[in-house]
């Protein structure tokens, strides 16, 4: 492995530490105390509230699948951005396709109507 | 002791209880059950003006899991006594409850069939600040005397 | 009266009585013409506002009760008193919900406190109380100080928790009046997910507890509860006396305390058919307006912060400072002043009260402007509040909208171009007025009118005359100390003012003063029987009617508009619950 990417490695670690170190000081000075109201969802204060355990409306997983298509799609924009230069006109050309492949994605979705709410 | 004469001045030694009340003091998070007239006077003491966050309380978190001192700001009536209960509840250990006003306190000057004459009828109160409304600084003064009270406290954990 | 010889002339004997005693119409009828009588006024007669619905106990007397419709005609700018007398074992009203959406829920409130059932409500159950509440507390033989509580000491079960209709069942009556069918289309079930957006939450301003269904994000019917901050000052009032009562009037809309205690007082005098001095005019309006400032200032902040733009709300807060240490200056207390006096003020105001308050304004003018820059053409809160919670102006007249939100829709109705008091006949200002109904109309309304108030308090800082500010008259003002101590004349007077079973007793009657509060038309009712203490006191609280038309208000809306459209409404827990 490269030299270059020993201080990453470092940032993993010290994080790691700290907030483990946190989380595990947390516990141990915590006080743990299990009761029944505890136990229950925070409905503003009103308890005994109907049960939470009906199917969810599917649109919020369509939004949720189009978001992370098209999130991972500008993930992938990042190293781009970075190595532009050094890529050249070969990088445009194979971005450009990516790009139009999601392209077509997204303009099936929206005509499919999955970018609308209702 | 011997510790502190090796560390010299670059280390500070003190009691664990100490310590936490000390970390615990300074980081109220604080759930404001705001109610009524007194909540024009909790808006003033969170603002620019007075400030609450100097003290390390000024964030105000509207839910039980992730408040530590539960502000009763206001009257509070019978139909809402349930859900006072409730909220401190749901709230984890180490937790305090500070009564802000009069009303919440003993009433207020609302003797009737629908105020509650007093929260401690229902919940444990470690500060009253009586006022109708309490001033911002008299909330502030309170709010000093409870940080006292935790530092001073034996600590759970 | 011309309206009332047509009315005791269209129904004969079934009128039992008209009068005009202090300029209020008054008509007591029998309870069987009154829906033909309202239709008639409203159609015939253009009575298209149901102000108020209250009713008073008078025990002792047959028959007990007396149901007191307030009406309120826009362009004739007529007012009407319909009385209904009712017997305690006959407690039956037919209801008006099909004329007044507002009848919905102030039946509700007589039903809770009174136990005068209306016949034909859809839906008439406890509003202020809770349920298991045995008895209607504001009937005289309630005693004030029975507490029934569900927690703690002395409670019993049936009060305890969440008894009564369960959030499916409350919401089910909203979803058939609002005609969804829990039954989808071709038989595919309609997955609704009841939510609720309980008292303790952030953007609920207090307390106000809406169970929401939804099917996704779509509110499709809302039910809205409130009474949880129910402080009876109606009991209150019943038990202390005139001077007492204003430390209660207060706390009703406790962001702008003054134009209560202002309200009251003037209902009072006018049951005196006194007034006051003019210098104590100019001094009421200045200091209603600058309270007016700060209602519209803690209303914007608030609801901006909800949106997100949290600094707004710092500003405001800010600009509200400046004109609390003025208002502590001259009353003494920053929110609950209770300034006024049966007939004056307590006291004058400072010396250097006109420079501080130009100081104060140099400040408010410079946060609104920011505040402006920040807000109103802002993309951001534009899309959130714009077309968002719109009612229209038929919608806001039967519903019983006053102040800022009706003003919104284009009506350009305020108490005080409308049946000028005080001094307002001299001042110049304008009427902001709005004309989508929805909430970013709302808004610039408030805007606007801020500065109006400030302009108007301007002007009476300017033509301020001089003289007393309590009005010389013995039935309500304390003599000056000097002539108490050495006068006889003034010691009596003191005595008979300030000793129990003395006090300060208007003479027996009735008067409705409605003044122009912060959310729309404040009006108090006050019905005294001679003694020191008043018989009836009954608040007209603007925000009751504009929380009773949230439901329809969010409906067809998302869960996040609750947000904005409830901040817009300037619900004020005190003034609603009362």
């Amino acid at each position: 492995m490269s030299v270059t990417y020993l201080p990453i490695l470092l940032l993993f670690l010290i994080t790691g530490a700290m907030a483990g170190g946190i989380l595990y000081l947390a516990r141990v000075i915590g006080p743990r105390n299990m009761t029944p109201a505890k136990a229950m969802p925070f409905e503003s204060g009103i308890p005994n509230i109907s049960p939470h355990d009906r199917p969810v409306p599917v649109r919020f997983y369509i939004i949720a699948m189009v978001f992370i298509i098209f999130d991972i799609e500008v993930v992938f924009l990042y190293p781009w951005a970075i190595l532009f230069r050094k890529l050249g006109l070969f990088g445009f050309m194979e971005m450009t396709v990516f790009l139009a492949i999601l392209a077509l994605g997204l303009a099936y979705a929206w005509k499919k109507g999955a970018l609308e709410w209702d | 002791m011997g510790l502190e004469k090796l560390l010299q001045r670059e280390a500070v030694t003190t009691r664990l209880d100490a310590a936490i009340g000390w970390a615990r003091k300074y980081s109220l998070f604080q759930y404001p059950f705001a109610t009524a007239c007194c909540s024009m006077e909790y808006m003033s003491v969170a603002c620019s003006h007075y400030d609450i966050d100097r003290f390390g309380a000024g964030l105000p978190r509207w839910s039980p899991r992730q408040a530590d001192l539960l502000m009763v700001v206001g009257t509070i009536s019978h139909k809402l006594a349930p859900i006072l209960r409730q909220v401190y509840d749901q709230m984890c250990e180490p937790k305090w409850v500070l009564s802000f006003g009069v009303c919440a306190t003993s009433g207020g000057f609302y003797d009737n069939y629908a105020t509650v004459q007093g929260i401690d009828t229902i919940i444990p109160v470690d500060i009253y600040v009586a006022g109708c409304p309490p001033r911002p600084e008299a909330v502030l003064d309170g709010l000093i005397k409870l940080q006292e009270k935790i530092q001073k406290q034996k600590q759970v954990y | 009266m011309a309206l009332l010889e047509d009315i005791s002339e269209r129904y004969k004997e079934k009128v039992l009585e008209t009068h005009s005693l202090l300029g209020d119409d008054t008509v007591v009828i029998s309870r069987e013409i009154l829906p033909d009588l309202v239709r008639f006024l409203k159609e015939a007669r253009g009575f298209n506002f149901l102000m108020d619905l209250s009713a008073v106990d008078r025990m002792g007397k047959d028959p007990r009760f007396e149901v007191v419709y307030h009406l309120y005609a826009l362009e004739s700018r007529a007012r009407l008193r319909i009385k209904v007398p009712v017997a305690e074992n006959d407690a039956l009203v037919p209801t008006l919900t099909g004329e007044y959406r507002s009848a919905n829920w102030l039946e509700r409130e007589a039903w809770d406190m009174f136990g005068i059932t209306f016949d034909g409500h859809p839906d008439l159950r406890r509003i202020l109380m809770y349920e298991g509440f045995e008895g209607h507390p504001l009937r005289k033989d309630y005693p004030k100080e029975r507490r029934q509580p569900r927690v703690g000491p002395g409670s019993r079960p049936e009060t305890a928790f969440e008894r009564g209709p369960s959030i499916e069942e409350r919401i089910a009556v909203a979803l058939k009046m609002s005609g969804v069918s829990v039954r989808g289309e071709n038989g595919i079930r309609n997955e609704i997910m009841y939510l609720n957006m309980g008292p303790s939450h952030p953007t609920m301003h207090g307390v106000v507890r809406v169970m929401l269904a939804l099917r996704g994000e779509t509110i499709l019917a809302s039910d809205v509860e409130i009474g949880y901050m129910h402080r009876c000052f109606e009991k209150e009032a019943e038990t202390h006396t005139y001077t007492g009562v204003i430390p209660y009037t207060d706390r009703l809309n406790y962001v702008s305390p003054l134009i209560n205690n202002v309200g009251y007082a003037m209902a009072v005098e006018k049951l005196f058919g006194a007034g006051t001095t003019e210098r104590c005019g100019y001094v009421r309006v200045i200091m209603s307006e600058i309270s007016r400032v700060i209602d519209h200032l803690t209303c914007i902040g608030a609801f901006a912060m909800e949106l997100g733009a949290f600094t707004v709300f710092l500003y405001m807060m800010k600009a509200r400072e400046y004109l609390y240490e003025l208002v502590e200056d001259v009353t003494g207390a920053r929110i609950t002043t209770s300034y006024t006096r049966i007939g004056g003020l307590k006291g004058d105001l400072t010396q250097d009260f006109a420079g501080k308050c130009r100081a104060a304004f140099i400040g408010v003018r410079d946060v609104l402007q920011e505040c402006d820059r920040l807000l109103t053409r802002n993309r951001i809160f534009y899309d959130r509040t714009r077309d968002v919670g719109v009612i229209s102006r038929e919608d806001a007249v039967s519903c019983g909208f006053t102040g800022p939100c009706l003003r919104a829709t284009g009506i350009p109705y305020d108490v005080r171009k409308a049946a000028p008091y005080l001094v307002y006949d001299r001042m110049d200002f304008e009427i902001p007025v709005g004309d989508h109904g929805d909430t970013y109309d709302r808004y610039r309304v408030r805007m606007a009118e801020m500065e109006q108030s400030m302009r108007i308090v301007e002007q009476a800082l300017r033509d301020l005359p001089d003289g007393p500010v309590c009005l010389n008259d013995k039935r309500m003002t304390l003599p000056p100390k000097e002539q108490v101590y050495t006068t006889i004349e003034g010691l009596m007077n003191h005595f008979k003012l300030i000793m129990d079973g003395h006090g300060i007793r208007p003479p027996a009657g009735e008067a409705y003063f409605p003044v122009e509060g912060g959310n729309g038309e404040l009006g108090f009712y006050v019905v005294s029987d001679g003694t020191g203490i008043p018989a009836r006191v009954r608040v007209r609280a603007p925000c009751f009617h504009l929380v009773a038309a949230l439901s329809h208000l969010i409906q067809g809306e998302m869960v996040a508009d609750v947000t904005p459209i409830f901040g817009s409404i300037n619900m004020i827990a005190g003034e609603l619950d009362r």
